[in-house]
């Protein structure tokens, strides 16, 4: 029974934790702000890109 | 009007100067909140679950530039939910959510069989490319065929995303000695082509002449790739544009039927009867559906208008075309909430000040306008021209004479198009249905959008103006260049509604703060 309370418990801080990371994510706009400053690093990339470019 | 506040206030202050984002998420109170966060966390699982979690996407988003605006999402979503409460949050997900659905699986889809990226080869034997401004109703028979947009993945969606997402794609066309005043949708992607910037799969397409000059133009850039180089076989589909003309309509049949037979013999798949008729049943509902959300809109309580109609309608009525059952539950599901709203008599703004049609091609890069309009001015977008396409039920028995009535009624939806429907088809689609929108919506004003570079409607300028003056309906002209904001930016455009609001109305704005916004880096 204490096992049982103990994984209930374990599984309540988690869902806890992972609730307000994400809704701290969610609010601040933070997975936005993360998206932007990868923007740069994905154009490096495409800049680099060996194309075939003609009409 | 309600006492209690709806929409957004002092909501322009989260807007950062030269950033891509914005400072925060809008506080809608506890409940609506959370759910607005619980599908925000939806939408990234779905992103995860269909895109990000198989190395072949990984490595398409470091391979083809436009996939660099899908991380752009979850934004697209707040600037379509702004401001929004209650049922009309949750029609908005429920849009929006599964138009992100759809297009994840798009995406997952066009990698598979991108000869660059997955090279699944017996996937790709039974995908067929459909050009982008192309109604998909030509692919309601074919249940095992795999109907696919390059364009709507690569310019489509991504300029909705992030309004700059283009203009790369339009600097190569204009590189490479393509017209600079041809509509920069269709230069856009042939630019993309150009740029050996699209997927290459599929074992035949079809491409639509929808529906100008420039679609002519970017269909020819890409169709020579295609065929030439990629060994891709592309049927031209040419639709009449006199599409109201009933002396075109053997034609268009003889079109669509051509058409059929290319797909079958490239794919080596037949055209399905019971799998037709299935999907004519879920086009009628959608259509019952669209045409029960007009009549609310005549209503002094609208409730599935602006964005929310414009967006969906453009993909349930086009790129659907009753083939996903999906589309039909969440049809049902905008409809519950909808007349939930309108028993209870439900805003989505707290003041309604002007009733108005929003007439003539949207700006792409500014899409959530419309929203703006409402928060800012209290102005009401009651329908758009985009969205007043086919309200003809087609046939859904099964029985011979339906058989030959399908054909026509494929080609007729075909000639409907969203942006054929109105901009060909000559002036009384044009000109004239838009006063009878007028009168029967109750509409005190018209929004009317200038594509500079849409010929098709420049030409009608002084005859709309001369009737909006007889009529005595305030006509604002609102500049724009679809795909390109270096043109004419999203302050821009809302410049041109301040002015008219403040000059011709003597009006001031419901929320000073959105008059003028820092988004000129904004996705």
């Amino acid at each position: 029974m204490s096992k049982l309370c103990t994984v209930a418990k374990k599984l309540s801080l988690a869902g806890a934790a992972f609730f307000a990371v994400t809704f701290a994510a969610y609010y601040f706009n933070l997975d936005m702000k993360l998206t932007a400053a990868m923007e740069p690093v994905l154009n490096y990339f495409y800049d680099r890109v060996d194309r075939d470019q003609h009409l | 009007m309600s006492d209690k506040r709806i929409g957004t206030k002092n909501f322009g202050k989260v807007y950062l100067e030269g950033k891509r984002y914005r400072s925060r998420r809008e506080w809608r109170g506890v409940v609506d909140t959370l759910y607005d966060y619980s599908r925000w966390l939806y939408n990234w699982f779905n992103m995860f679950r269909i895109v990000l979690s198989k190395p072949r996407n990984i490595k398409a988003m470091f391979r083809y530039r436009w996939m660099s605006s899908y991380l752009a999402v979850p934004m697209m979503v707040d600037r379509h939910t702004q401001g929004l409460r209650g049922e009309h949050l949750r029609i908005c997900h429920a849009e929006q959510d599964i138009i992100i659905e759809d297009v994840a699986k798009l995406l997952d889809k066009l990698f598979r069989g991108d000869r660059r990226i997955g090279n699944d080869t017996e996937f790709s034997k039974k995908v067929v490319l459909l050009d982008e401004n192309e109604m998909q109703s030509v692919m309601m028979g074919f249940p095992t065929v795999v109907p696919l947009s390059r364009e709507i993945a690569s310019t489509y969606i991504p300029v909705l995303l992030n309004q700059r997402a283009a203009v790369h794609y339009i600097d190569v066309a204009q590189e490479y000695g393509l017209a600079g005043d041809v509509c920069p949708m269709p230069e856009a992607e042939a630019g993309v082509s150009i740029d050996d910037d699209a997927p290459i799969l599929g074992c035949c397409a079809v491409q639509c002449n929808t529906t100008c000059d420039g679609s002519l133009l970017g269909n020819g850039v890409i169709s020579k790739r295609l065929e030439f180089e990629d060994g891709i076989p592309v049927f031209q589909l040419a639709t009449p544009l006199r599409h109201t003309s009933e002396d075109v309509q053997d034609y268009a049949a003889q079109e669509i039927r051509n058409a059929i037979a290319f797909i079958e013999e490239h794919t080596g798949e037949k055209w399905d009867w019971t799998y037709y008729f299935e999907c004519a049943k879920r086009v009628n509902y959608a259509t019952k559906c669209r045409l029960e959300w007009l009549e609310m809109s005549k209503t002094p309580y609208p409730q599935v208008f602006g964005s929310n109609l414009a967006l969906y309608t453009e993909t349930n009525y086009m790129a659907i075309s009753g083939r996903l059952p999906v589309f039909e539950e969440t049809d049902r599901k905008i409809m519950k909430l909808a007349e939930k709203a309108f028993r209870k008599k439900k805003m989505a703004a707290n003041e309604y000040r002007h009733r108005a049609i929003v007439w003539g091609v949207q700006s792409h890069y500014y899409m959530d306008f419309l929203v703006w309009l409402l928060n800012c001015w209290g102005i009401v977008p009651l329908t758009d021209m985009l969205s007043m396409d086919n309200t003809d039920m087609i046939a859904d028995e099964d029985t011979p004479e339906n058989r030959e009535q399908a054909i026509y009624d494929i080609a007729k939806l075909t000639e409907r198009m969203i942006m054929r429907n109105r901009t060909h088809g000559g002036y009384r689609v044009l000109l004239d249905d838009l006063w009878k929108f007028v009168e029967e919506f109750n509409a005190d004003m018209v929004i009317l959008w200038e594509h500079m570079s849409c010929k098709a409607l420049d030409g009608m300028h002084g005859m709309f103006e001369q009737r909006a003056r007889e009529l005595g309906i305030n006509l604002v002209w609102v500049s724009h260049d679809l795909f390109d904001p270096r043109v004419v930016s999203r302050q821009g455009v809302r410049d041109q509604i301040n002015t008219y609001m403040r000059t011709v109305m003597g009006e001031e704005p419901v929320d000073p703060t959105l008059e003028i916004l820092p988004d000129e880096e904004s996705w």
